[in-house]
């Protein structure tokens, strides 16, 4: 049974936002480059496919590949996953405690309060509203790289939902080369879901394809803030060979065991 | 009763922990195979395969995580091969031809070079192969073209464990093939 081959599409999701392009912003790795893949960690990277037929010309191994988007400037998908709600709920909690030791504290004390309260209000960061009509991340607060809450008035970096993979297509998927699907995974770093193809390696040659990404930009929709889903596309390409099976003994059909 | 006609090994290797380890002991190495007598130590690396004259006995590599690459390079029965001692320093598994230029992704013809090489391209080569920028080497034989089968011979020793070296392949790289002697066929005795 042949290895499974993955392909990994890191997005610089904030970059590739600025841009509205996926050029120049994408970064491709697969785990075939031993086996002859070309342009590792580029946009152009050309997946080298090896195939292998029988002497009757029947197709001998299935090629399986998978597809998986990650992040540049997103949390880890390794943090659990409900770490953006506890986060939410936490500085909620904290804002409380604020709070309490504010109406507490004996009048005359301390700066002015209403210097502590926007402090407070600081702290308790920016809710973004769930969107339902988009299908988008569900609600949350913005939080940066290292998990803290951004206040409504920064302009400091945020963390991005992570690219989703939405459609695969072009001229491997026309000229049925792959079958692409999206299919459920007990696998929660992909969210659950991951795209996968078979492949036809019966017709040898390079062929194309497209995947279509969303990406989430935060918007500000009067006093709301929302995900607001953009979608690019990127293309890739395979590159098919196929050659036939043989006898590792002989190197040609079978014979004896080479026992002495 | 009719005897089974083939005989299949399989070789479950935990591609990570071998390559950590530097060994396919420490039960990254399982060897199991379905033939129709009563083999021992299955599930070990030291499993005796008990087979019958005429049958055909396939090898096969599967590993345990199948986003890791691992492919059988060579079996060889061990007393065919005349010197032992030097295997490791490389020089006596090189491939007879020299390395081609080639583009990746194309590979070279099937070949069959005489010996104990069994033609496949060994890694441990101590920098006569031509590298490319990326450090590749520029041959790349397709591991997974191999079908590791053989007819077993009439003139065995019924009883005898015939022990043969099993050679693995885990990507590529001075430490990526490792070695196991420790599995064997054993002809099984004539039915009185």
């Amino acid at each position: 049974m042949p290895q499974q081959l993955a392909i990994i599409v890191l997005v610089d999701v904030g970059n590739a936002l600025e841009a509205k392009s996926l050029e120049d912003n994408t970064y491709l790795f697969d785990n075939m480059k031993l086996q002859g893949s070309e342009n590792e960690g580029t946009g152009k990277l050309v997946t080298a496919i090896n195939g292998s037929y029988w002497s009757d010309g029947s197709q001998a191994s299935e090629q399986v590949l998978n597809w998986l988007p990650y992040s540049l400037g997103s949390l880890p998908p390794t943090v659990p996953r409900g770490y953006e709600v506890e986060r939410a709920r936490q500085t909620d909690q904290k804002a409380l405690a604020d709070l309490e030791a504010l109406v507490n504290r004996p009048a005359g004390q301390g700066a002015d309060p209403s210097a502590d309260l926007a402090q407070i209000q600081r702290s308790v960061g920016t809710r973004v509203k769930s969107n339902r009509r988009n299908r988008g991340p569900a609600a949350a607060k913005i939080l940066d790289l290292t998990g803290k809450v951004v206040p409504a008035d920064s302009s400091a970096a945020h963390s991005y939902p992570a690219p989703v993979i939405t459609d695969i297509y072009g001229e491997a998927v026309d000229e049925k080369i792959i079958y692409p699907a999206e299919y459920g995974s007990p696998d929660l770093v992909t969210d659950g879901w991951y795209w996968s193809a078979t492949v036809d390696t019966s017709r040898p040659g390079t062929y194309a394809y497209t995947m279509k990404i969303q990406l989430h930009k935060l918007v500000e929709s009067g006093t709301e803030a929302l995900w607001e889903p953009v979608n690019l596309t990127c293309e890739s390409w395979l590159r098919i060979t196929s050659e036939p099976k043989r006898n590792g003994f002989t190197g040609a059909g079978l014979g004896l065991l080479p026992l002495s | 009763m009719a005897v089974k006609q083939k005989v299949n090994i399989v070789a479950v290797v935990d591609v990570i922990g071998a390559l950590s380890d530097g060994t396919l002991g420490n039960g990254n190495l399982c060897l199991i195979d379905d033939g129709p007598y009563d083999s021992r130590g299955q599930g070990t690396p030291q499993l005796e395969t008990v087979v019958a004259p005429g049958q055909t006995v396939q090898w096969t590599a599967l590993a345990v995580d199948l986003q890791t690459p691992v492919e059988i390079k060579s079996i060889t029965f061990v007393g065919q091969d005349d010197d032992t001692s030097h295997r490791g320093n490389g020089a006596a598994h090189r491939p007879h031809e020299s390395a081609q230029q080639q583009h990746p992704g194309q590979r070279p013809q099937s070949r069959r070079s005489s010996g104990s090489s069994q033609g496949l391209a060994q890694d441990r080569d101590n920098g006569d192969v031509a590298h490319q920028a990326n450090g590749h080497k520029e041959t790349y034989e397709n591991l997974e073209l191999a079908v590791w089968s053989g007819v077993v011979p009439y003139h065995l020793t019924p009883g005898t464990p015939l022990k043969y070296r099993l050679e693995l392949q885990m990507y590529e790289g001075p430490r990526s093939t490792l070695t196991v002697e420790s599995a064997a066929l054993v002809a099984t005795t004539p039915q009185q």
